[in-house]
């Protein structure tokens, strides 16, 4: 799986629910327009009776206790904030693709634990009152697919398998495309990709084609990347003005949940966090924690901010409340005096393989010399939990600008006199050579089939530049440069 | 460098009043253990900032900064991350015993360079992150977005690592700190202990928002 999405069904009715606490188990439709005019658009399952497009005093007529309410930017804005921060805990590549719906790159991840990550995470998220359905896949379209019908998470392994039955209406074929296609009794996108795509592309065009690509789920696209949030703050202001704790604990419980999000998302852990109560008179009420431990531990918050709260007496109504957390790094474990190991083993060893699995399992690590002479011969460990300290120096510093090597060598023809290179000529390197040192040369392995043998030369150009010349049975070739 | 207009220094001062948090936020530094590099830098590579180093002529000296900043970070047993481009570098060049604090990320390709200083840049684990650019493929470098830059600027911003982008022309827009190396090593440094090479190295400020110093006494 490359690919995941989080989305939340009804995001508008679950933003709106999860920002009033009287509206917690309560029937709620979501109604746009004005008067008469006035439709329901989404209704929570409590409304019995009750559909979206249904005229709104209809709706209060099929279900009498239905709380009726317009859509709230506010509360969208405060719940798409806490899905992309649940997204930035799964991978730090993430894109908030519209109201109440993430796609994140999860390219590199490993995949049983980011399943495993992904089921806490839906939880986590349903229990904050935004229940949101995550898929996984090959690609961002299949990987919304997936979330489509995932109940609540759903991983496709066989998109094959998993496509085949799902109706045609998930590549979303035009009116004229879709008539086209029932009329050839094609209900499915198992039965689109059935077709072969060079003969749907000859009878239904360009278009055609595109639309087989969504049934197979074939189409990829490049992440418009959203950014990790940098500050951990939340904010809201309440009309009319509250006089008592219960909303002020509600709505705190809402930014913790959202901020602990973000700064797991981060990276990071809370070491202090600031209060602030916005007064009706303008006046405002300030207090600042200290956590005892730093984390992102909500319950522990919540605690330390209740307990604050139970003592509070302030001259006029609350109108406003503000959380902010000062980010720290966590502190995983107890550092010994002398000890300089991980920070944060868990990012450290998670960070390595996302980009092993950009560059390859081979191509990161700690190198090591190999127990040859061999030329550029090292190995690449695995890296130690713990810097060790620095053993006694080299018995022979090292001496002159550091090699950087090309690999693989550039072959280069070289012109000699008296022994020594006095001229190159390759496509990226001619010219004549101002001054030349060596030969080095080594052997090894002479009593194996692999025997090597190498003649080293260092040359200054005289355009400028040092170089490291091998000269092998193969020929001449530009190792690299001394820089 | 001529100073600063008066309009441009005022506006500065302003700045600095109104965000107090964003110009006295210590940042910290990682010497390089190059002394006109450290010099150039008010005291070494700052933390949470992208430099990016200039190698403008051939042998400029970009690889012997590489290895004395490895030097340098492990007698101060921190971590170091270099994201190797186009896979140059030569570690039989650095002494063994300097290579036990270094994570190599042998890249085929620019992209894949700056995927991995995306994810490296972030983790709070190293105290410098490498990203050497120089040998990478010109047409490819163009085709990186400007905006994966200031996405590594901003994730560096949010992260305790010195980054350092390795470069052969400047390539990095709005880049904080940018030396440029500009004149040549030749075979007569060869011999040259390594030390007395690095502190020869010629470094020119091209674009700087003052010494890290300033940030650090902030």
């Amino acid at each position: 799986m490359n690919y995941a999405v989080l989305c939340v069904p009804d995001f508008a009715l679950h933003a709106l629910r999860r920002s009033d606490p009287g509206l917690r188990g309560r029937a709620l439709g979501l109604v746009e327009g004005d008067g008469r005019r006035a439709r329901v658009a989404a209704a929570s399952p409590e409304a019995r009776g009750v559909a979206p497009g249904l005229a709104a005093s209809l709706a209060m007529s099929r279900c009498p206790g239905i709380a009726l309410r317009p859509r709230d930017p506010a509360a969208e804005v405060e719940a798409q904030r806490l899905l992309v921060a649940a997204a930035f805990t799964l991978a730090p590549r993430v894109e908030a693709t519209g109201g109440g719906c993430c796609t994140v790159d999860l390219r590199g991840a490993d995949p049983a634990r980011t399943e495993a990550l992904m089921r806490r995470l839906a939880a986590e998220l349903a229990g904050a009152g935004l229940p949101a359905r995550i898929g996984a896949g090959a690609t961002p379209l299949l990987a919304s697919y997936a979330a489509r019908c995932a109940e609540p998470v759903l991983v496709v392994r066989d998109p094959g398998g998993f496509l085949a039955p799902l109706p045609l209406a998930f590549a979303e074929p035009t009116p004229e495309q879709d008539g086209i296609l029932r009329g050839w009794g094609i209900g499915t996108l198992g039965g689109l990709t059935a077709l072969p795509k060079a003969e749907v592309g000859r009878r239904l065009g360009t278009e055609g084609v595109l639309l087989w690509e969504r049934a197979a789920g074939e189409t990829t696209r490049v992440l418009r990347l959203a950014e990790p949030a940098r500050s951990f703050a939340a904010e809201w202001a309440y009309e009319p003005p509250v006089e008592s704790i219960e909303p002020l604990a509600f709505k705190l419980r809402r930014f913790a949940e959202r901020i602990a999000l973000e700064l797991r998302g981060a990276g990071f852990v809370a070491e202090r966090l600031s209060l602030t109560l916005l007064l009706e008179d303008g006046g405002d009420h300030r207090r600042e924690f200290r956590l005892p431990e730093p984390g992102a531990d909500v319950e522990g918050w919540l605690r330390i901010l209740g307990g604050h709260l139970d003592t509070v007496r302030t001259d006029a109504r609350v109108a406003g409340v503000r959380l902010v957390a000062a980010p720290a790094r966590p502190q995983e474990k107890q550092g010994g005096l002398f000890d300089t190991g991980l920070r944060d083993p868990a990012s450290f060893w998670e960070n390595l393989a996302r980009v092993a699995a950009i560059v390859g399992d081979d191509r990161v690590g700690t190198p090591a010399p190999s127990d040859t002479h061999r030329p550029d011969a090292f190995v690449l460990e695995r890296p130690a939990e713990t810097v060790p300290p620095l053993a006694e120096g080299p018995v022979h510093p090292p001496l002159g600008p550091t090699l950087r090597r090309f690999r693989p060598p550039w072959p280069v023809r070289v012109a000699c006199a008296a022994g020594e290179p006095r001229r190159l000529e390759d496509g990226r390197l001619t010219g004549e050579v101002r001054a030349a040192l060596g030969p080095w040369r080594r052997a090894g392995d002479w009593w194996r089939p692999q025997a090597w043998a190498v003649e080293t030369w260092q040359v200054e150009m005289a355009g400028g530049g040092v170089y490291q010349l091998a000269r092998t049975d193969a020929g001449w070739c530009v190792e690299g440069m001394l820089d | 460098m001529p100073p600063p207009s008066p309009t441009v220094s005022a506006l500065r001062s302003l700045l600095a009043v109104r965000f107090p948090e964003k110009a006295r936020r210590p940042c910290g530094g990682v010497p390089a253990a190059v002394r006109p590099v450290d010099e150039a830098l008010g005291g070494g590579l700052p933390a949470g900032r992208l430099t990016e180093l200039v190698s403008a002529v051939p042998s400029g000296g970009g690889q012997t900064v590489v290895a004395k900043l490895l030097e340098a970070t492990q007698a101060a047993r921190q971590r170091v991350a270099l994201i190797d481009g186009a896979d140059g570098f030569a570690p039989e060049a650095v002494p063994a015993g300097l290579l036990r604090h270094l994570v190599w990320v042998r890249c085929r390709a620019p992209e894949e360079a700056l995927a991995a200083a995306d994810i490296l840049v972030r983790d709070g684990n190293y105290a410098a992150v490498v990203l050497d650019l120089r040998g990478c493929a010109e047409r490819a470098l163009r085709r990186s977005p400007a905006s994966a830059w200031y996405r590594l600027q901003r994730a560096a911003e949010g992260a305790a690592a010195a980054v350092l982008v390795q470069t052969t022309r400047p390539l990095v827009p709005a880049v904080p700190w940018r030396l440029v190396l500009d004149a040549p090593l030749s075979l007569a440094d060869a011999g040259a202990p390594r030390d007395d090479v690095a502190d020869r190295l010629a470094v020119r400020a091209e674009r700087s928002h003052g010494p890290a110093a300033v940030l650090l006494a902030g």
